[in-house]
């Protein structure tokens, strides 16, 4: 019996000391852990060589709703936030098919931004500050909108303010969501919300009557409301009661990459002051300086220090076109068909031509 | 020859055999392990929380919230603190697990036993039953339901039976008592609950005394009727003293432009899909589990049943279920659980439980810290499943074993 104690003794001790030598090796281990951190670090500090090194741009974007992304006939994902993504693969890979897109809800966004997996968050993301300050950064407002509400016509009401005790249709994790507790108690309406994770199934609570009213942004109700069979049974309501300034969102902690994308924005914003379109993108000097240094051929904007190359504004508006090429496509004539002329995501200025139009809220850097 | 024995001697077991030893060494080195891949773990989640500068604490939880929440049994109201409409999301949890483990354990028994059923197509029906739910992914089953529902007329055009049924898609409401007044209904319910106890007490006691002494004294009426006559008296005294009834039924009734439903209870569309898709799930495995619970009391016991005269239906409920409870009570706690935590895809079909409003909260208040309430909150949950579903199966075992 005490022979056996000894043993149990010793056998702890052994194993004590065995801990020590462990314990020993898991701090060695750190030590390692520390060099990879910095060296993470290092390359942290510059997502853009990941992303070449990488040769392809990962975008969160979305497949569900015409004009900003949804499948065409032939089963590529098309729209407005899926060109911008484009815009950004052409300038830092040259390939505006160089990328992959990860389609997460609306509530998934700010999770998605803030682990940084992805290099690019864009899906109608609005802009507030909380998310500035919280998911990552804001790069520029690429389309103004407000938050409205669809109706069926059989109600017979004319505006928001009769919402009265009526139940609406809202997606999760979207400011909508935010804004309609807002717009309900300043007007007294006692609005109930029913919240549905994915939009497919707010589309199809709404449509069947289980909400009286569905409220997303404007734009994205018109775009959804163009795929019902019975889109004139429906009306949008003339109220818009919030702010909704749409854009593209980088990760927090890397302001080359902030840089490099708030210059792929102001390059289809000033493709399109310049009247340089995807068919007519000049190769040679042109003689007018402003498209000269736009397209690379003469001066700078600042390709180098951003680490892009020199002609990238020409491989942007070759592949993806101006910023109004964007929105006709996607968003004007050729998708939902929203109007744009003398509206807030016209041009700010024209710089050289005439024909351009003017008066609207869209516009970047100068590139300078 | 002493030599000889000498060498023969007991030696003593070497360290690396003695059982002790390798007991209480491979207690020390998994406890070991245990503690630094759980550290790690925590290290690692508090570098990336700091490295990616992501927002952490819990003072949002006073903060109004500021947030509609869709469905809820609690009074809400968009003022109402984070952690009220916590509690508020959390109840519309606790009411689908309740509800959905009720039905489903009744469901599964009856098709469970089914499935055993001499009776060619009631036990067939019962295989389909099982084969087709267990079968498809939860998801799926909650859409599917959720469309169902939405088949149904919206509330305008609903079904109103007799002026105190509506159906449509956005519910079933019915009449409901409501208290007149919070204190008045809170004592009346501790009445009421004391006079069901009461109730069981005389029964108790008449039922022993009946088998004393041979004499039917009706063990259950005298208890029910004791039950209710205190409840009533209960309910009299306190209507003269507060002036008016504890409760009074309120009726549901269309209101305003839209029609919505007010007054009485309304169980929301999006809860009867869900508890629809949950209750038809989780029965196909209960059901299982009841047969294997069955198949597992030896033939013996039915063959002697029978052959002292109990009928079929009475051999099961008295002799073959009892014994069958000790297996199947335990991985029934498990289906439980699982319908529980299976509640948290209720976002999918617009129900406000839980998860779901826990999402919608991280867009104000900071995501780690929301998702580690709602773990803690799944948790103790399922843990006061376990600890009661633990109690009744101790209760449920053989005596002796």
């Amino acid at each position: 019996m005490r022979k056996e104690f000894y043993i149990v003794v010793m056998a702890i001790l052994v194993l004590l000391v065995a801990l020590g030598a462990c314990t020993k090796e898991v701090e060695v281990i750190k030590e390692v852990e520390v060099i990879k951190e910095v060296e993470v670090e290092k390359s942290k500090t510059s997502r853009l060589d990941t992303v070449k090194a990488r040769g392809k741009l990962i975008c969160a974007s979305r497949n569900d709703v015409p004009g900003y992304g949804s499948l065409d006939a032939s089963g590529n994902n098309v729209g407005f936030d899926i060109d911008l993504c484009r815009a950004v693969a052409s300038a830092v890979l040259g390939d505006p098919s160089a990328i992959e897109v990860r389609y997460i809800s609306a509530s998934e966004r700010g999770p998605t931004i803030q682990s940084g997996e992805v290099d690019v968050l864009v899906r109608t993301v609005t802009w507030t500050t909380s998310r500035d300050s919280q998911w990552g950064n804001y790069v520029q407002t690429m389309f103004y909108d407000g938050q409205g509400f669809m109706v069926n016509k059989s109600l017979g009401i004319s505006s928001a303010l009769e919402l009265k005790d009526a139940a609406v249709c809202v997606t999760q994790g979207t400011t909508t969501e935010l804004n309609l507790q807002d717009y309900s108690n300043q007007n007294n309406l006692n609005i109930s919300a029913l919240t549905f994770e994915d939009t497919d199934a707010v589309v199809a609570a709404y449509q069947s009557g289980q909400c009286d009213a569905f409220t997303n942004d404007r734009s994205q109700l018109a775009a959804l409301g163009s795929a019902f069979d019975n889109r004139d049974d429906h009306v949008i309501l003339p109220e818009t009661i919030s702010e909704e300034p749409l854009g593209p969102v980088v990760p927090h902690g890397d302001d080359q990459w902030f840089d490099v994308v708030k210059t792929v924005m102001a390059v289809l914003v000033y493709g399109e002051a310049y009247g340089v379109s995807s068919g007519s993108v000049p190769s040679s000097a042109t003689g007018d300086t402003k498209v000269d240094r736009l397209l690379g051929i003469e001066g700078s904007f600042g390709q180098e220090s951003l680490g892009i190359s020199q002609t990238a504004a020409q491989d942007i508006l070759k592949a993806v076109g101006n910023y109004g090429e964007i929105y006709d496509r996607n968003l004007g004539p050729g998708g939902i068909n929203l109007p744009r002329e003398n509206g807030r995501n016209a041009l700010w200025a024209d710089a050289t031509c005439t024909d351009c139009p003017k008066g609207g809220q869209i516009y970047a850097a100068p590139l300078r | 020859m002493a030599t000889v024995l000498r060498n023969l001697t007991y030696q003593g077991i070497p360290v690396w055999r003695n059982i002790f030893v390798i007991q209480w060494a491979s207690q020390i080195l998994s406890g070991v392990l245990v503690v630094v891949l759980v550290s790690w773990f925590f290290v690692n989640i508090g570098n990336a929380i700091q490295e990616r500068d992501i927002p952490y604490g819990f003072s949002f939880l006073s903060r109004e919230y500021q947030t509609p929440i869709g469905q809820h049994f609690l009074d809400y109201k968009s003022s109402d603190s984070f952690l009220y409409a916590f509690v508020v999301a959390a109840t519309n949890t606790i009411v689908v697990s309740i509800v959905g483990v009720i039905l489903a354990t009744v469901l599964g028994i009856v098709v469970g036993v089914s499935r055993m059923s001499g009776n060619w197509i009631v036990s067939k029906a019962a295989l389909v039953y099982i084969e087709f739910f267990r079968n498809v992914p939860l998801l799926l089953h909650l859409f599917f339901w959720f469309y169902i529902v939405l088949a149904l007329p919206p509330v305008r055009q609903g079904y109103v039976i007799a002026q105190r049924l509506y159906i449509n898609n956005g519910g079933v409401s019915f009449p409901w008592p409501s208290p007149t007044n919070a204190g008045l209904a809170a004592t009346w319910v501790l009445a009421a609950v004391a006079a069901v106890i009461i109730g069981s007490v005389v029964r108790r006691r008449l039922t022993q005394r009946e088998r004393e002494t041979g004499q039917s004294s009706f063990p259950l009426v005298a208890g029910c009727a004791a039950a209710v006559v205190i409840g009533a008296a209960a309910w009299l005294i306190l209507s003269a003293a507060g002036g008016a009834a504890p409760f009074v039924i309120s009726q549901p009734e269309p209101q305003g432009t839209f029609g919505r439903i007010s007054g009485g209870f309304t169980v929301p569309g999006g809860l009867i899909a869900l508890l629809i898709g949950l209750v038809t799930y989780t029965s196909s495995f209960i059901a299982e589990i009841v047969r294997a619970g069955i198949q597992s009391v030896g033939r013996g016991q039915t063959e002697a049943s029978r052959a002292v005269g109990l009928s079929a239906m009475s051999t099961l409920r008295d002799i073959t279920f009892p014994q069958a409870l000790r297996v199947i009570v335990p991985p029934l706690i498990s289906q439980c659980l699982n319908l529980t935590k299976n509640s948290s895809l209720a976002g999918a079909i617009g129900y406000s439980d839980l998860t779901n409003v826990a999402k919608t909260m991280t867009q104000t208040a900071p995501a780690v810290s929301i998702f580690i309430l709602i773990m803690a909150a799944y948790l103790a949950m399922s843990l006061t499943y376990s600890l009661i579903g633990n109690l009744y199966n101790r209760h449920k075992r053989f005596i002796g074993s």
